[in-house]
Protein backbone atom coordinates (compact mmCIF):
# COMPACT_ATOMS: atom_id res chain seq x y z
CA UNK A 1 0.00 0.00 0.00
CA UNK A 2 1.63 3.13 -1.18
CA UNK A 3 0.06 6.70 0.40
CA UNK A 4 0.62 10.00 -0.70
CA UNK A 5 -0.66 13.23 0.68
CA UNK A 6 -0.82 16.47 -1.48
CA UNK A 7 1.06 18.53 1.06
CA UNK A 8 -0.03 21.91 -1.25
CA UNK A 9 -3.65 20.69 -0.44
CA UNK A 10 -3.37 20.15 3.06
CA UNK A 11 -4.40 22.35 5.16
CA UNK A 12 -3.85 20.76 8.49
CA UNK A 13 -7.20 19.60 9.93
CA UNK A 14 -5.75 16.79 11.68
CA UNK A 15 -8.39 14.26 10.76
CA UNK A 16 -6.07 12.15 9.70
CA UNK A 17 -3.76 12.11 12.82
CA UNK A 18 -7.06 11.03 14.88
CA UNK A 19 -7.76 8.08 12.46
CA UNK A 20 -4.37 6.52 12.02
CA UNK A 21 -2.16 7.91 14.10
CA UNK A 22 0.56 5.60 13.95
CA UNK A 23 0.90 7.07 9.98
CA UNK A 24 0.13 10.44 10.17
CA UNK A 25 1.36 13.21 12.57
CA UNK A 26 1.24 16.78 12.54
CA UNK A 27 4.33 18.32 13.32
CA UNK A 28 4.11 22.21 14.92
CA UNK A 29 1.39 23.58 13.61
CA UNK A 30 0.69 22.66 9.96
CA UNK A 31 3.49 20.05 8.98
CA UNK A 32 2.52 16.96 8.21
CA UNK A 33 4.59 13.53 8.56
CA UNK A 34 3.19 10.75 7.43
CA UNK A 35 4.68 6.93 6.22
CA UNK A 36 4.16 6.71 2.86
CA UNK A 37 4.27 2.94 3.08
CA UNK A 38 1.97 1.66 5.68
CA UNK A 39 1.27 -2.07 6.26
CA UNK A 40 -1.27 -3.71 4.82
CA UNK A 41 -2.84 -4.59 8.00
CA UNK A 42 -3.58 -0.88 8.43
CA UNK A 43 -5.82 -0.59 5.65
CA UNK A 44 -9.07 0.05 7.15
CA UNK A 45 -7.30 3.20 9.38
CA UNK A 46 -5.81 4.35 6.60
CA UNK A 47 -8.94 4.45 4.77
CA UNK A 48 -10.65 6.43 7.67
CA UNK A 49 -7.58 9.26 7.53
CA UNK A 50 -8.61 9.22 3.76
CA UNK A 51 -12.40 9.63 3.77
CA UNK A 52 -12.02 12.00 6.99
CA UNK A 53 -9.59 14.21 5.62
CA UNK A 54 -11.79 17.38 4.51
CA UNK A 55 -9.57 18.83 1.65
CA UNK A 56 -9.48 14.92 0.05
CA UNK A 57 -5.72 15.55 -0.03
CA UNK A 58 -4.55 11.80 0.72
CA UNK A 59 -4.31 9.16 -1.67
CA UNK A 60 -3.72 5.63 -1.45
CA UNK A 61 -2.73 2.79 -4.23
CA UNK A 62 -3.06 -0.34 -3.25
CA UNK A 63 -0.40 -2.82 -4.84
CA UNK A 64 -2.30 -6.49 -4.56
CA UNK A 65 0.78 -8.21 -5.83
CA UNK A 66 2.63 -7.25 -3.05
CA UNK A 67 0.03 -7.52 -0.57
CA UNK A 68 -1.15 -10.86 -1.64
CA UNK A 69 3.29 -11.39 -1.07
CA UNK A 70 2.84 -10.22 2.36
CA UNK B 1 -34.05 32.62 -13.95
CA UNK B 2 -33.22 34.06 -10.78
CA UNK B 3 -35.88 33.52 -7.44
CA UNK B 4 -36.78 36.99 -6.20
CA UNK B 5 -38.25 35.90 -3.33
CA UNK B 6 -36.37 37.24 -0.25
CA UNK B 7 -38.57 35.23 2.48
CA UNK B 8 -36.32 32.30 1.06
CA UNK B 9 -34.28 32.01 4.32
CA UNK B 10 -37.57 32.53 6.66
CA UNK B 11 -39.04 29.76 5.16
CA UNK B 12 -36.43 27.57 5.76
CA UNK B 13 -36.88 29.01 9.27
CA UNK B 14 -40.58 27.61 9.68
CA UNK B 15 -40.80 24.48 11.43
CA UNK B 16 -43.36 23.79 7.99
CA UNK B 17 -40.54 23.08 6.43
CA UNK B 18 -38.08 21.55 9.07
CA UNK B 19 -38.74 17.84 7.11
CA UNK B 20 -37.63 18.90 3.69
CA UNK B 21 -35.93 22.24 3.67
CA UNK B 22 -34.21 20.89 0.19
CA UNK B 23 -36.37 22.43 -2.16
CA UNK B 24 -36.20 25.76 -0.45
CA UNK B 25 -32.27 25.19 -0.37
CA UNK B 26 -32.54 24.42 -4.54
CA UNK B 27 -34.44 27.64 -5.23
CA UNK B 28 -31.95 29.81 -3.17
CA UNK B 29 -28.78 28.74 -4.80
CA UNK B 30 -30.35 30.08 -7.87
CA UNK B 31 -28.56 33.05 -6.54
CA UNK B 32 -25.61 31.81 -4.48
CA UNK B 33 -25.71 35.06 -2.44
CA UNK B 34 -28.59 36.62 -1.99
CA UNK B 35 -30.17 39.36 -0.01
CA UNK B 36 -33.42 38.69 1.72
CA UNK B 37 -36.10 40.87 2.75
CA UNK B 38 -35.00 41.41 6.37
CA UNK B 39 -31.70 42.51 5.17
CA UNK B 40 -29.59 39.56 6.16
CA UNK B 41 -27.64 37.87 3.25
CA UNK B 42 -27.52 33.92 3.02
CA UNK B 43 -24.68 31.93 0.99
CA UNK B 44 -26.07 28.57 -0.41
CA UNK B 45 -23.58 28.35 -3.21
CA UNK B 46 -20.76 25.64 -2.72
CA UNK B 47 -17.88 28.01 -4.16
CA UNK B 48 -19.40 31.11 -2.57
CA UNK B 49 -19.48 29.30 1.35
CA UNK B 50 -16.44 28.12 0.84
CA UNK B 51 -14.67 31.78 0.18
CA UNK B 52 -16.60 33.14 2.59
CA UNK B 53 -15.20 30.55 5.21
CA UNK B 54 -11.75 31.53 4.60
CA UNK B 55 -12.51 35.37 3.89
CA UNK B 56 -11.18 37.38 6.91
CA UNK B 57 -14.01 40.24 6.67
CA UNK B 58 -16.40 37.93 7.65
CA UNK B 59 -17.00 37.99 11.25
CA UNK B 60 -17.56 35.43 13.73
CA UNK B 61 -18.18 38.03 16.43
CA UNK B 62 -21.92 38.60 15.72
CA UNK B 63 -23.27 38.80 19.07
CA UNK B 64 -24.33 42.33 19.67
CA UNK B 65 -23.66 44.01 23.09
CA UNK B 66 -26.74 42.98 25.59
CA UNK B 67 -28.18 46.45 25.54
CA UNK B 68 -28.31 46.49 21.58
CA UNK B 69 -31.98 47.21 21.11
CA UNK B 70 -34.03 44.97 18.65
CA UNK B 71 -33.06 45.08 15.20
CA UNK B 72 -36.21 43.89 13.83
CA UNK B 73 -33.80 41.91 12.09
CA UNK B 74 -34.58 38.16 12.58
CA UNK B 75 -31.60 36.50 12.66
CA UNK B 76 -30.19 38.79 15.18
CA UNK B 77 -33.49 39.10 17.42
CA UNK B 78 -34.78 35.49 16.89
CA UNK B 79 -31.73 33.97 17.17
CA UNK B 80 -28.48 36.29 18.41
CA UNK B 81 -30.34 37.99 21.27
CA UNK B 82 -31.50 35.11 22.50
CA UNK B 83 -28.06 33.50 23.06
CA UNK B 84 -26.66 36.79 24.00
CA UNK B 85 -28.62 37.07 27.57
CA UNK B 86 -26.29 34.28 28.72
CA UNK B 87 -23.26 34.94 27.03
CA UNK B 88 -22.27 38.14 25.79
CA UNK B 89 -22.33 39.84 28.87
CA UNK B 90 -20.00 37.23 30.07
CA UNK B 91 -17.51 35.46 28.35
CA UNK B 92 -18.02 34.49 24.42
CA UNK B 93 -16.56 31.12 23.77
CA UNK B 94 -14.51 30.39 20.87
CA UNK B 95 -16.84 29.67 18.08
CA UNK B 96 -17.83 33.56 18.82
CA UNK B 97 -14.66 35.11 18.52
CA UNK B 98 -11.92 35.93 15.59
CA UNK B 99 -8.50 36.40 15.71
CA UNK B 100 -6.45 36.86 17.37
CA UNK B 101 -8.37 35.46 20.34
CA UNK B 102 -9.87 32.61 18.65
CA UNK B 103 -6.59 31.05 17.90
CA UNK B 104 -5.40 31.09 21.41
CA UNK B 105 -7.97 29.83 23.31
CA UNK B 106 -8.77 27.53 20.54
CA UNK B 107 -4.90 26.02 20.58
CA UNK B 108 -6.00 25.72 24.03
CA UNK B 109 -8.41 23.24 23.71
CA UNK B 110 -6.99 21.43 20.90
CA UNK B 111 -3.81 20.76 23.41
CA UNK B 112 -6.21 18.94 25.59
CA UNK B 113 -8.35 17.54 22.90
CA UNK B 114 -5.21 15.07 21.87
CA UNK B 115 -5.55 12.29 19.70
CA UNK B 116 -4.70 9.83 22.33
CA UNK B 117 -7.26 11.03 24.58
CA UNK B 118 -9.70 11.05 21.67
CA UNK B 119 -8.73 7.56 20.37
CA UNK B 120 -9.48 6.52 24.12
CA UNK B 121 -12.77 6.79 23.57
CA UNK B 122 -13.43 4.88 21.01
CA UNK B 123 -13.81 1.31 22.92
CA UNK B 124 -15.41 3.18 25.68
CA UNK B 125 -18.07 4.39 22.99
CA UNK B 126 -18.99 1.01 21.59
CA UNK B 127 -19.18 -0.30 25.56
CA UNK B 128 -21.52 2.86 25.58
CA UNK B 129 -23.70 1.51 22.53
CA UNK B 130 -23.98 -1.57 23.81
CA UNK B 131 -25.29 -0.60 27.28
CA UNK B 132 -27.97 1.19 25.66
CA UNK B 133 -28.86 -1.45 22.90
CA UNK B 134 -28.63 -4.40 26.13
CA UNK B 135 -30.89 -2.04 28.42
CA UNK B 136 -33.96 -2.41 25.60
CA UNK B 137 -33.03 -6.02 24.94
CA UNK B 138 -36.25 -7.45 24.01
CA UNK B 139 -38.05 -3.91 22.83
CA UNK B 140 -40.28 -4.35 20.10
CA UNK B 141 -40.29 -0.37 19.69
CA UNK B 142 -37.35 1.65 20.04
CA UNK B 143 -36.63 6.05 20.04
CA UNK B 144 -33.69 6.05 18.61
CA UNK B 145 -33.00 9.91 20.12
CA UNK B 146 -34.11 8.69 23.59
CA UNK B 147 -32.56 5.19 23.83
CA UNK B 148 -29.51 5.93 22.25
CA UNK B 149 -28.47 9.38 20.27
CA UNK B 150 -28.90 11.23 23.06
CA UNK B 151 -27.42 9.56 26.21
CA UNK B 152 -24.36 8.41 24.14
CA UNK B 153 -22.87 11.98 23.25
CA UNK B 154 -23.61 13.71 26.66
CA UNK B 155 -21.76 10.41 28.79
CA UNK B 156 -19.19 11.08 26.06
CA UNK B 157 -18.67 14.14 26.51
CA UNK B 158 -18.54 14.80 30.48
CA UNK B 159 -16.30 11.73 30.30
CA UNK B 160 -14.22 13.80 28.19
CA UNK B 161 -14.43 16.74 30.25
CA UNK B 162 -14.30 15.22 33.33
CA UNK B 163 -17.66 15.99 34.49
CA UNK B 164 -18.41 13.24 37.14
CA UNK B 165 -20.35 10.65 36.24
CA UNK B 166 -23.04 11.40 39.20
CA UNK B 167 -23.75 14.62 37.58
CA UNK B 168 -24.40 13.74 34.25
CA UNK B 169 -27.88 13.83 33.81
CA UNK B 170 -28.04 18.01 35.44
CA UNK B 171 -25.78 18.25 32.80
CA UNK B 172 -28.08 16.56 30.37
CA UNK B 173 -30.98 18.88 31.73
CA UNK B 174 -28.76 21.85 31.12
CA UNK B 175 -27.46 21.36 27.64
CA UNK B 176 -31.42 20.42 26.86
CA UNK B 177 -32.56 23.65 28.60
CA UNK B 178 -29.41 25.99 26.76
CA UNK B 179 -30.03 24.92 23.88
CA UNK B 180 -33.37 26.07 23.13
CA UNK B 181 -32.17 29.33 23.12
CA UNK B 182 -31.55 29.04 19.70
CA UNK B 183 -34.66 28.69 18.89
CA UNK B 184 -36.83 31.15 17.68
CA UNK B 185 -39.61 30.36 19.84
CA UNK B 186 -37.29 32.10 22.88
CA UNK B 187 -37.55 35.52 21.26
CA UNK B 188 -40.42 36.65 22.89
CA UNK B 189 -40.80 34.10 25.99
CA UNK B 190 -39.83 36.03 28.69
CA UNK B 191 -40.25 32.79 30.80
CA UNK B 192 -37.89 30.97 28.70
CA UNK B 193 -35.01 33.82 28.67
CA UNK B 194 -35.37 33.57 32.29
CA UNK B 195 -34.82 30.06 32.53
CA UNK B 196 -31.96 30.32 30.46
CA UNK B 197 -30.27 32.81 32.38
CA UNK B 198 -30.83 30.96 35.39
CA UNK B 199 -29.57 27.56 33.65
CA UNK B 200 -26.39 29.59 32.80
CA UNK B 201 -25.91 30.94 35.79
CA UNK B 202 -26.49 27.15 37.61
CA UNK B 203 -24.08 25.39 34.76
CA UNK B 204 -21.24 28.47 35.33
CA UNK B 205 -21.17 27.88 38.97
CA UNK B 206 -20.98 24.35 39.02
CA UNK B 207 -18.17 24.41 36.50
CA UNK B 208 -16.25 27.17 38.53
CA UNK B 209 -16.60 24.71 41.47
CA UNK B 210 -15.71 21.40 39.06
CA UNK B 211 -12.00 23.64 37.65
CA UNK B 212 -11.21 24.80 41.51
CA UNK B 213 -11.35 21.03 42.20
CA UNK B 214 -9.53 19.92 39.21
CA UNK B 215 -6.95 22.31 40.05
CA UNK B 216 -6.60 21.27 43.74
CA UNK B 217 -6.92 17.20 42.37
CA UNK B 218 -5.71 17.18 38.67
CA UNK B 219 -7.28 14.18 36.64
CA UNK B 220 -6.43 13.16 33.74
CA UNK B 221 -9.44 15.01 31.65
CA UNK B 222 -9.77 18.05 29.26
CA UNK B 223 -11.35 20.13 31.97
CA UNK B 224 -8.13 18.97 34.64
CA UNK B 225 -5.52 20.10 31.73
CA UNK B 226 -7.33 23.01 30.44
CA UNK B 227 -7.41 24.51 33.96
CA UNK B 228 -3.75 24.04 34.85
CA UNK B 229 -2.14 24.24 31.64
CA UNK B 230 0.15 27.23 30.74
CA UNK B 231 -0.03 28.34 27.10
CA UNK B 232 3.22 29.17 26.20
CA UNK B 233 1.72 32.81 24.79
CA UNK B 234 -1.46 33.35 25.97
CA UNK B 235 -0.72 32.00 29.37
CA UNK B 236 -3.11 30.25 32.03
CA UNK B 237 -6.75 30.58 30.70
CA UNK B 238 -8.94 32.82 32.35
CA UNK B 239 -11.70 31.40 34.64
CA UNK B 240 -14.29 33.17 32.38
CA UNK B 241 -12.80 31.84 29.40
CA UNK B 242 -12.35 28.45 31.00
CA UNK B 243 -16.01 28.53 31.95
CA UNK B 244 -17.44 29.77 28.50
CA UNK B 245 -15.42 27.14 26.68
CA UNK B 246 -16.00 24.06 29.10
CA UNK B 247 -19.94 25.41 28.24
CA UNK B 248 -19.63 25.56 24.67
CA UNK B 249 -18.04 22.09 24.68
CA UNK B 250 -20.45 20.61 26.75
CA UNK B 251 -23.34 21.76 24.28
CA UNK B 252 -21.29 21.20 20.83
CA UNK B 253 -20.10 17.86 21.80
CA UNK B 254 -24.05 17.41 22.54
CA UNK B 255 -26.46 18.82 20.55
CA UNK B 256 -25.03 17.95 17.18
CA UNK B 257 -24.34 14.64 17.61
CA UNK B 258 -27.18 13.19 18.36
CA UNK B 259 -28.61 14.45 14.92
CA UNK B 260 -25.64 12.60 12.86
CA UNK B 261 -26.60 9.59 14.61
CA UNK B 262 -30.45 10.01 14.12
CA UNK B 263 -30.59 12.10 10.65
CA UNK B 264 -28.06 8.96 10.18
CA UNK B 265 -29.80 5.73 10.81
CA UNK B 266 -33.09 7.66 9.15
CA UNK B 267 -31.48 7.98 5.88
CA UNK B 268 -30.31 4.60 6.20
CA UNK B 269 -33.52 3.46 6.68
CA UNK B 270 -34.90 4.65 3.74
CA UNK B 271 -32.01 3.81 1.73
CA UNK B 272 -32.51 -0.29 2.37
CA UNK B 273 -29.52 -1.11 0.33
CA UNK B 274 -26.99 0.99 1.86
CA UNK B 275 -28.50 -0.32 5.25
CA UNK B 276 -27.99 -3.73 4.15
CA UNK B 277 -24.61 -2.93 2.63
CA UNK B 278 -23.42 -1.53 5.67
CA UNK B 279 -24.89 -4.51 7.35
CA UNK B 280 -22.90 -6.87 5.79
CA UNK B 281 -19.58 -4.56 5.48
CA UNK B 282 -19.08 -2.55 8.41
CA UNK B 283 -15.60 -1.00 7.24
CA UNK B 284 -18.06 0.94 4.59
CA UNK B 285 -18.90 2.78 7.83
CA UNK B 286 -16.20 6.17 7.13
CA UNK B 287 -17.75 6.36 3.53
CA UNK B 288 -21.61 6.39 4.84
CA UNK B 289 -20.82 8.71 7.50
CA UNK B 290 -18.91 11.42 5.53
CA UNK B 291 -22.08 11.43 2.60
CA UNK B 292 -24.14 11.68 6.19
CA UNK B 293 -22.55 14.88 6.78
CA UNK B 294 -22.98 16.01 3.24
CA UNK B 295 -26.61 14.73 2.43
CA UNK B 296 -28.21 15.23 5.89
CA UNK B 297 -25.70 17.22 8.13
CA UNK B 298 -26.43 18.11 11.86
CA UNK B 299 -25.94 21.97 11.98
CA UNK B 300 -27.91 23.42 8.39
CA UNK B 301 -26.25 26.99 8.53
CA UNK B 302 -24.15 29.57 10.99
CA UNK B 303 -24.49 32.79 10.88
CA UNK B 304 -21.49 35.42 10.75
CA UNK B 305 -21.24 39.42 10.35
CA UNK B 306 -19.47 41.26 7.41
CA UNK B 307 -16.45 43.70 8.60
CA UNK B 308 -15.93 45.31 5.34
CA UNK B 309 -18.12 45.34 1.74
CA UNK B 310 -17.14 41.72 0.19
CA UNK B 311 -17.38 41.00 -3.76
CA UNK B 312 -18.70 37.35 -3.98
CA UNK B 313 -19.14 36.37 -8.22
CA UNK B 314 -21.91 39.57 -9.55
CA UNK B 315 -22.98 40.51 -6.21
CA UNK B 316 -21.24 42.39 -3.07
CA UNK B 317 -22.44 41.43 0.25
CA UNK B 318 -22.46 45.09 2.36
CA UNK B 319 -20.27 45.99 5.52
CA UNK B 320 -22.01 45.00 8.95
CA UNK B 321 -25.05 43.03 7.63
CA UNK B 322 -25.77 39.64 9.02
CA UNK B 323 -24.42 36.44 6.83
CA UNK B 324 -25.89 32.93 6.96
CA UNK B 325 -23.49 30.63 6.15
CA UNK B 326 -26.08 27.68 4.45
CA UNK B 327 -23.87 24.60 5.27
CA UNK B 328 -26.51 21.98 3.74
CA UNK B 329 -27.79 24.31 0.82
CA UNK B 330 -23.55 24.36 -0.69
CA UNK B 331 -23.50 20.23 0.37
CA UNK B 332 -26.26 19.92 -2.47
CA UNK B 333 -24.69 22.32 -5.17
CA UNK B 334 -24.98 20.67 -8.09
CA UNK B 335 -22.33 23.03 -9.40
CA UNK B 336 -20.22 21.12 -7.18
CA UNK B 337 -21.57 17.53 -6.54
CA UNK B 338 -22.86 15.74 -9.54
CA UNK B 339 -26.32 13.95 -8.92
CA UNK B 340 -26.30 15.70 -4.98
CA UNK B 341 -29.82 14.60 -3.85
CA UNK B 342 -28.87 11.02 -4.34
CA UNK B 343 -27.20 9.88 -1.04
CA UNK B 344 -24.07 7.65 -2.21
CA UNK B 345 -21.42 6.68 0.16
CA UNK B 346 -19.45 6.07 -2.99
CA UNK B 347 -18.96 9.52 -4.17
CA UNK B 348 -15.27 10.18 -4.43
CA UNK B 349 -14.23 13.86 -3.54
CA UNK B 350 -16.64 14.52 -0.81
CA UNK B 351 -15.60 17.36 0.14
CA UNK B 352 -18.28 18.64 2.36
CA UNK B 353 -19.34 21.30 5.00
CA UNK B 354 -20.51 18.75 7.19
CA UNK B 355 -18.04 20.34 9.90
CA UNK B 356 -17.88 23.72 8.21
CA UNK B 357 -14.36 24.44 7.40
CA UNK B 358 -11.45 26.91 7.84
CA UNK B 359 -10.66 28.14 11.10
CA UNK B 360 -13.68 27.10 13.19
CA UNK B 361 -13.87 23.74 11.51
CA UNK B 362 -15.46 22.05 14.30
CA UNK B 363 -13.21 20.87 16.63
CA UNK B 364 -14.94 17.09 17.99
CA UNK B 365 -15.37 15.99 14.57
CA UNK B 366 -13.30 13.05 15.23
CA UNK B 367 -14.77 12.25 18.22
CA UNK B 368 -18.42 12.70 16.20
CA UNK B 369 -17.01 10.41 13.70
CA UNK B 370 -16.05 7.97 16.25
CA UNK B 371 -19.60 8.18 17.77
CA UNK B 372 -21.57 7.43 14.68
CA UNK B 373 -19.53 4.62 13.32
CA UNK B 374 -20.08 3.05 17.48
CA UNK B 375 -23.46 3.85 16.85
CA UNK B 376 -24.53 2.90 13.53
CA UNK B 377 -22.67 -0.20 12.95
CA UNK B 378 -24.07 -1.30 16.17
CA UNK B 379 -27.68 -0.62 15.45
CA UNK B 380 -27.34 -2.10 11.55
CA UNK B 381 -26.04 -5.18 13.19
CA UNK B 382 -28.43 -5.55 16.22
CA UNK B 383 -31.99 -3.79 15.71
CA UNK B 384 -33.80 -7.35 13.71
CA UNK B 385 -35.96 -5.98 11.34
CA UNK B 386 -36.33 -1.79 11.83
CA UNK B 387 -38.88 -0.24 10.42
CA UNK B 388 -39.54 3.60 10.69
CA UNK B 389 -43.11 3.75 12.07
CA UNK B 390 -43.46 7.70 11.12
CA UNK B 391 -41.66 9.22 7.87
CA UNK B 392 -40.85 12.10 8.24
CA UNK B 393 -40.65 11.62 12.01
CA UNK B 394 -41.48 14.92 14.00
CA UNK B 395 -38.64 17.45 14.51
CA UNK B 396 -37.13 19.50 17.09
CA UNK B 397 -37.75 23.21 16.61
CA UNK B 398 -34.18 23.98 15.16
CA UNK B 399 -33.04 25.10 12.14
CA UNK B 400 -29.91 25.32 12.02
CA UNK B 401 -29.11 22.52 14.50
CA UNK B 402 -32.16 19.98 12.98
CA UNK B 403 -32.65 16.59 13.85
CA UNK B 404 -35.73 14.48 14.59
CA UNK B 405 -37.59 15.11 18.14
CA UNK B 406 -37.93 11.76 18.42
CA UNK B 407 -37.26 8.46 15.92
CA UNK B 408 -39.78 5.16 16.83
CA UNK B 409 -38.57 2.03 15.11
CA UNK B 410 -40.69 -1.61 15.05
CA UNK B 411 -38.18 -3.84 16.13
CA UNK B 412 -38.29 -7.92 16.11
CA UNK B 413 -36.06 -7.29 18.95
CA UNK B 414 -32.00 -6.14 19.44
CA UNK B 415 -29.77 -9.31 19.09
Amino acid sequence: MRVVVDLNRCQAYAQCCYAAPERFVLQGDEILAYDPAPPAAERAAIDRAVQACPVRAIRVEHDETAERAA
Amino acid sequence: MTDTDGTLFAQVRDPENRADPYPLYTRLRAQPVARQDDGTWVASGYAAIRALLHDPRVSSEDLPPAEHPATGNPIKDFFVNPIKDWITDRHRPFIFRDPPDHGLLRRQVMGQFTVARVRGMKRRTEALVDECLRARAGATRFDLVDDLAYPLPVTVICEMLGVPREDEARFHAWATQLATALEPESRNDEDLRARNTETFDAIAAYMRDLIREKRRAPADDMLSGLATTKDAQAGRMSDPDLVATAILLLIAGHETTVNLITNGMLTLLRHPDELARLRADPERAPRVIEELLRYEPPVHFRTRLTRAPIPVGDVTIPEGVPLVLLFAAGNRDPARFPDPDRFDPDREDNQHFGFGGALHYCVGAPLARIEAEAALTALVARLREPRLVEDPPPYRAGASLRGPERLLLDIRGIA
